[in-house]
């Protein structure tokens, strides 16, 4: 019995164990749960013409399927992601853009050219263009619209129109859309939890338009496809027919959702992020290498040096856990009603008539807010929309407790510039289409990685990117990060005279010959004769390799072939750091070699001087400069965007200047001593009879040694501020916050002074008599050029009524009515940016008075050397500079 | 006077306090910085004993016998702690009307189960010599301390049976090595309790003898704290409490990161504001036995199989089979600091299936607690089927389980020791025992992020822990 029972107990005590131990030890993790909203209803699947897909057997319509709640006309119509440029399509004749977006927008990246109607040769046709684009278009727009907006499928088919044709081995063939099918709209694409974008992808490079949308589905026991067509699950499906929601998964996009199309979206935390570098893809982070993860760097799996010191994530707010929707909302949803009230009138604060939540859900609008960034341009009425960092952030506060000149930052720097201040993924540098690879590629260049992007042994380095000057839509102009891509590529003329890049099928004529490279461009290029093109050979570096192409060009009919080249920014405003990782060193900027003028590489060899993409927002003001490697920099120059970094910017005419006044005095001085000291040497001693005379009293001592302390510390600090390259060992700050207490020091002191010479009416010995005034200045200038070398007396006699000879009362009045006033107004006027930029801005702002200021600097710096100078030509060397310390001073006396 | 001071070197002074005055005033100042490693107590330089102490000992008694005669308030100290009395002060606990104590000595584990009846062999981590003398004379001789387990080189000492130094040691080395309390002192006993390497705490294992400081920012790399560098010790009294032996804790009387990070905040404020909810442990400890393995289950009713083969981390005949995880996420609970309950010998079994060793007081609505990372250990463990309690058997010993195999003769022998009458049919019981994780703490770059809690796949059961959702959206408490 006992033994009965305890095998019965072990036994269950086994199963409970197995379930119960399980169970509880599994507790503690938590299932990810699921974002999909338990509120979206199961629903009927309908195909095109409104037909339960179970009893059609058809692809799904989205637009039937999920119009039957929402009004996807209005959605569709309302979403520049769906339209892509195609509403405002129209040829122009300056521009290869023939849109806003994608969709007509030239890009040398993708380089093809969407061939307009009347073209003499077809590069890209409409077909052509979804079959390279598709798995990055939604749906809609062009995949459904031909230009003028009649649907794709209604179009007359003929290989002629760029619209139903499609190049196949070199010439244009018709394109039947009947037999394609069009793309709706992809609803699934954005909100379903894993919608399969393979299939889709798969189906659009296959041309197979009109299967893209339901192969979305495929993988979720929804549907199959089979050479039949479509099999559609019945077990998904429940008694009425619908489709059970939870199979499919409906939800608000997710970042994941967005990262289908836009770059490097991590939303795992546990496994390390490895990175599809410089791969247009992925094109945000092709272009920038922005990526959105809130994973620590130094846990990632990109081989980055000095990984292990990165601590930050690689974008703060995925790692705050936001997603892309809070700041790229659509327009009309509710809940961001306050941000889109900025129409109000100034009394009210809020509207309360906004959209109920069940209009929204109807027809909520897919124009998403969105932000200014340079390339991307569809729907630029909607630029500057979305919630941006002062929409949540309060600068002020943030950094209230160390930066200093707040406002004067915050007006000229864009949050971007310090919080991304290094990109640690790769980025696109070159694009070269002057020559090809042979598959068809251009020669690509990546920055901030050492070998191919994409292999695992690669270093990334990342990269720092270069501050461009931006103007937001509001007009503030804000220094803000970006990458630059320069790209090269052939240009001819058509027989219509429009010129239009090479196509790339004739760069293929050019290049290959069945795949590998022609013999007569191998033998054009091949520099080392081992009969193949590496890198280094493969590149326009030569007129002869240049006519060789040239001429090929020419043979195929490409009228006047040449080569052009653009550099154009890439905004750069996600991969976000906090404070700690931000750029919060003063002398990042405020010193040589400043981040803000840091030149940026282009490209290593440039076959033509590329110029500035001048079709967005940034102000290509720098230059183009070869560096010492020959290799072709963006070299920014703050002062033509009208800005001043003290520390970094220098006038060098004014140091010059300064300089030269200050050497040039100091080597007066020292040569008119030496002449004294010589010519004292000669004279007979204590000929001069002499009187101790109380010459300045407290108060005069007082003022001039404070103000001769204040001086030479605001001097030396100014000197600190100006050249901090030349004083490491001194704080940036700290030495800012000496420079503007002393300069208040030095401000009241000679208020007190003015007003105690004032009172006493003692101001009469500064203001120099003009009576006689150019006599006695010259009876003194000989004195100095002459007498003094022969132990002359003084020609005019020091007392404590007038001590100051008349060349004296000249330099003294400039000096207190110009130098100091002037110093004084254009400090002040510099240290008011923060809080009133308006007075100095109308005295032409910093890139002026910041230089006039030294210039002022530089001259009391001479005046100095001259005036201590002055102080020897006394009874004796040190008598004067007695007088001033004691009072007491020993004067001749005639 | 007037001649070495002449009245120009008082203008002199005016001007320079004019200016430095205002100028240190505005000057921005970096934010005193409060040295945490400031606050560890320092210790006097130990005396070489190699030369004082003289043998030859042939006992551990006489050993400390020798100790006493410097060092007379020692032993007298030390009979005070619960090192030596392994029982806690008495508690009034609701669920009974008598006030219990709660320790090792009469209470029991969800791991060996007790000690009782078995003092030959759990003793050899008691710091006293002679439990074969029984406990009442064992305790009340101030010679049974035995100085060395804390004192003497590890190299040098181990104890055996009924706490006895172990055959063969050389006392007198052992006594002429002794020396301030090294983690090798602590971890012979916290390290490897409950029957081996980590079988106890997740946070505490042999992987602390030589920590890097990936390992343990505070033990490891060049901080290479010792146990006595946190758990302040006066007159042999030791800082720390733990919630296993205890029923509430005085917060006087229990460690915590506070002691040194005094004033600390983090840079980020949205960080600081988790303080109020969320313990430092629970982001600075991001996972439990990061090296060595730590026992997960424990089930008893699976020992004495004939024929299966032992396996240290599956299945040992004499103590049944487990389960060991290493590296792996706490459990967490809300905390303040005190057990909730705490099973006292003959209390009944719980209702819903489980029986709680030990269940951590605290909740959300309780504002001194936080949430808190928790090791759990699941046992199934022996206990009376007809009088509902959980049952202590004597393992140890010639007529112990672990020599006869047979549970009720086990149950039997431990009746008259522990008070508790067997009704001769036992059954097996899950039972539950929360060790709270401190150590192993990991420095700033390697704790939870907001993800690691937050969002789609963050570790923590939001509802579990009372609140409505995940308080990134839902807000906090």
């Amino acid at each position: 019995m006992k033994r009965h029972t305890l095998i019965t107990i072990i036994g269950l005590s086994l199963l409970a164990l197995a379930f119960g131990i399980r169970t509880v030890l599994a507790a503690p993790t938590v299932a990810p749960v699921s974002k999909a909203s338990a509120l979206h209803p199961n629903f009927i699947l309908l195909d095109a013409n409104g037909a339960n897909v179970l009893e059609s057997n058809n692809a799904v319509s989205t637009m039937q399927t999920c119009g039957q709640c929402h009004d996807t006309e209005f959605i569709a119509s309302h979403a520049f992601h769906s339209d892509l440029g195609l509403s405002d399509y129209n040829t122009s004749a300056e521009t290869w853009d023939s849109s806003d977006g994608i969709f007509g927008q030239w890009n040398p990246l993708t380089y093809r050219f969407l061939t307009q109607d009347g073209d003499e040769r077809l590069d890209l046709s409409t077909a052509e263009w979804l079959m390279l684009n598709g798995e990055r278009v939604v749906g809609g727009g062009p995949a459904t619209s031909s230009r003028d907006g009649s649907s794709l499928e209604d179009l007359k088919t003929s290989k002629e129109n760029p619209e139903t044709s499609i190049l196949k081995n070199g010439s244009p063939t018709t394109w039947d859309w009947d037999k394609s099918g069009t793309m709706e709209m992809n609803c699934f694409l954005c909100h379903l939890e894993a919608p399969n974008t393979e299939a889709r992808t798969t189906a659009i490079h296959a041309g197979e338009f009109g299967n893209a949308n339901t192969a979305t589905l495929i993988g979720l026991s929804i549907v199959s496809q089979s050479s039949e067509g479509w099999a559609w699950n019945a077990e998904a499906f429940n008694e009425n027919g619908e489709l059970k929601s939870e199979l499919i998964g409906i939800q608000d996009p997710t970042n994941s959702n967005c990262a289908t199309c836009h770059g490097e979206v991590h939303p795992e935390t546990d496994e390390p992020l490895t990175l599809n570098a410089c791969d247009l893809n992925y094109p945000q982070t092709a272009t920038t290498g922005q990526v959105v993860s809130g994973q620590r760097i130094n846990e990632s799996g990109v081989n980055l040096t000095d990984k292990n010191d990165i601590e930050r994530s690689w974008d703060i707010h995925a790692e705050r856990q936001l997603q892309c929707t809070d700041c790229h909302y659509a327009l009309n949803n509710p809940a961001y009603a306050s941000e889109l009230q900025s129409n109000n009138p100034d009394h009210l604060i809020y509207d309360p008539r906004s959209l109920e939540i069940g209009e929204y859900l109807q027809r909520p609008d897919h124009n998403f807010a969105r932000g200014e960034s340079a390339q991307f341009n569809v729907a630029p009425e909607y630029k500057g929309t979305m919630r941006r960092c002062e929409n949540c952030h309060d600068a002020s506060k943030g950094h209230a407790d160390w930066l200093p000149y707040i406002e004067t930052h915050m007006d000229a720097v864009a949050c971007e510039t310090c919080h991304i201040p290094q990109m640690y993924a790769p980025a696109i540098q070159t694009y070269d289409w002057t020559v090809i690879t042979t598959d068809g590629k251009a020669v690509e260049t990546c920055r901030g990685v050492e070998g191919d992007p994409n292999k695992v042994t690669s270093l990334v380095t990342g990269y720092e990117p270069v501050l461009l000057n931006r103007t937001n839509i509001d007009g503030q102009q804000l220094l803000a990060p970006y990458n630059l891509i320069t790209s090269f590529y052939w240009v001819y003329d058509d027989a219509n005279g429009n010129s239009r890049p090479a196509r790339l099928v004739d760069l293929e004529t050019v290049f290959l010959d069945n795949g590998k490279y022609a013999n007569d461009i191998v033998s054009a290029f091949d520099a080392n004769g081992d009969g193949k093109l590496s890198a280094n050979e493969l590149t326009l570096d030569s007129t002869a390799k240049t006519d060789v192409v040239k001429t090929k060009l020419e043979a195929l009919g490409l009228i006047n072939p040449r080569i052009e080249g653009m550099v154009q920014p890439y905004s750069i405003n996600h991969s976000v750091t906090r404070g700690e990782g931000a750029i919060n060193e003063c002398k990042t900027c405020h010193n040589a070699g400043s981040r803000v003028a840091q030149p940026i590489k282009l490209a290593g060899n440039a076959p033509v001087m590329p110029v500035f993409d001048v079709d967005n927002n940034v102000q290509g003001s720098g230059e183009l400069v070869t560096g010492a490697d020959g290799a072709l920099y963006y070299q920014p120059i703050p002062a033509s965007d009208n800005i001043y970094v003290f520390g970094s910017s220098r006038v060098s005419w004014i140091d010059w200047l300064g300089a030269l006044a200050f050497a040039g005095s100091l080597l007066g001085v020292t040569g008119h001593g030496t002449m004294r000291f010589l010519s004292s040497k000669k004279q007979a001693q204590g000929a001069v009879r002499t009187e101790r005379i109380y010459m300045y009293d407290i108060y005069r001592r007082f003022w001039h040694w404070l103000q001769t302390t204040s001086i030479v510390i605001l001097l030396f600090t100014g000197l600190i501020i100006h050249r901090p390259d030349i004083f490491g060992a001194f704080s940036f700050r700290g030495v800012v916050t000496v420079h503007n207490v002393v300069a208040v020091i030095l401000v009241i002191n000679a208020a007190l002074s003015l007003f105690y010479h004032i009172t006493t009416d003692r101001i009469r010995e500064f203001i120099p008599h003009p009576y006689g005034f150019f006599d006695d200045a010259i009876v003194q200038a000989k004195y100095y050029v002459n007498g003094i070398f022969k132990g002359e007396g003084h020609p005019f006699e020091k007392v404590p009524t007038s001590r100051m000879n008349p060349i004296q009362k000249a330099t003294y009045f400039g000096i207190l009515n110009v130098l100091l006033p002037l110093q004084m107004i254009t400090g002040a006027l510099m240290w008011s940016v923060q809080k009133w930029p308006q007075f100095a801005n109308a005295l032409g702002g910093l890139p002026f008075l910041a230089p006039f200021h030294s210039l002022v600097a530089w001259l009391f710096g001479t005046f100095i050397i001259v005036h201590v100078y002055m102080t020897t030509t006394g009874a004796t060397p040190l008598e004067a500079m007695r007088g001033m310390v004691t009072g007491f001073e020993e004067v001749e006396v005639k | 006077m007037k001649n070495r001071f002449p009245s120009w070197t008082l203008g002199l002074l005016g001007i320079l306090l004019l200016i430095l005055v205002p100028v240190i005033y505005y000057l921005p100042r970096a934010k005193a910085s409060t040295d945490p490693a400031a606050h560890i107590p320092t210790k006097a330089v130990h005396v070489d004993h190699k030369d004082i102490v003289k043998g030859e000992f042939k006992t551990g008694q006489e050993v400390t016998r020798a100790c006493l005669e410097c060092h007379e308030d020692a032993a007298t100290e030390f009979m005070k702690t619960t090192h030596w009395t392994w029982e806690s002060k008495a508690f009034d606990v609701p669920w009974r009307d008598e006030d219990v104590t709660i320790g090792k000595i009469n209470q029991i584990n969800n791991f060996c189960i007790g000690s009782q009846g078995n003092e030959n062999k759990c003793m050899s981590c008691h710091a006293g010599y002679g439990w074969e003398q029984g406990k009442e004379t064992q305790q009340a001789n101030p010679e049974n301390v035995d100085c060395l387990a804390c004192h003497a080189d590890t190299g040098a000492y181990g104890k055996g049976l009924f706490g006895n130094p172990a055959e063969g040691v050389d006392l007198l080395a052992a006594a002429q090595s002794v020396r301030a309390t090294t983690r090798e002192n602590c971890g012979k006993c916290h390290f490897d309790g409950g029957g081996g390497n980590g079988v106890k705490h997740g946070d505490l294992d042999e992987s602390l003898y030589f920590p890097d400081e990936s390992l343990d920012v505070h033990m490891g790399g060049e901080a290479n704290m010792q146990c006595t560098d946190c758990h302040w010790t006066e007159d042999h009294q030791i800082l720390g409490r733990m919630i296993a032996d205890n029923y509430t804790i005085d917060p006087k009387e229990q460690v915590s990161c506070g002691q040194c990070h005094v004033d600390q905040q983090h840079k980020d404020e949205r960080i600081n504001t988790h303080l109020a909810s969320v313990a430092c442990q629970t982001c600075h400890i991001p996972a439990i036995a990061l090296e060595d393995p730590t026992k997960v289950t424990w089930d008893w009713s699976q020992a004495g199989q004939e024929g299966r083969e032992d396996d240290h981390f599956t299945y040992l005949k004499i103590k049944g089979e487990f389960t060991y995880e290493k590296n792996f996420t706490p459990t967490y609970l809300w905390f303040n600091g005190d057990n909730e309950y705490r099973y006292i010998l003959g209390d009944p079994l719980g209702k819903d299936g489980v029986t709680y060793i030990n269940k951590p007081a605290g909740n959300i609505e309780d504002k001194t607690a936080k949430i808190f990372p928790f090791k759990l250990h699941i046992a199934k463990q022996p206990y009376d089927v007809k009088n509902n309690y959980l049952l202590q058997p004597v393992t140890s010993g010639k007529d112990g389980f672990w020599t006869t195999f047979d549970w009720d003769s086990a149950f039997e022998l431990a009746a008259p020791i522990t008070g508790l009458d067997y009704s001769g049919e036992y059954g097996f019981t899950e039972t539950y025992m929360y060790w709270a994780t401190t150590h192993m703490v990991q420095p700033a770059d390697k704790a939870l992020q907001c993800e690691s809690c937050h969002g789609e796949n963050g570790r923590m059961d939001w509802a579990a822990l009372g609140y409505p959702g995940d308080p990134i959206e839902w807000g906090g408490r």
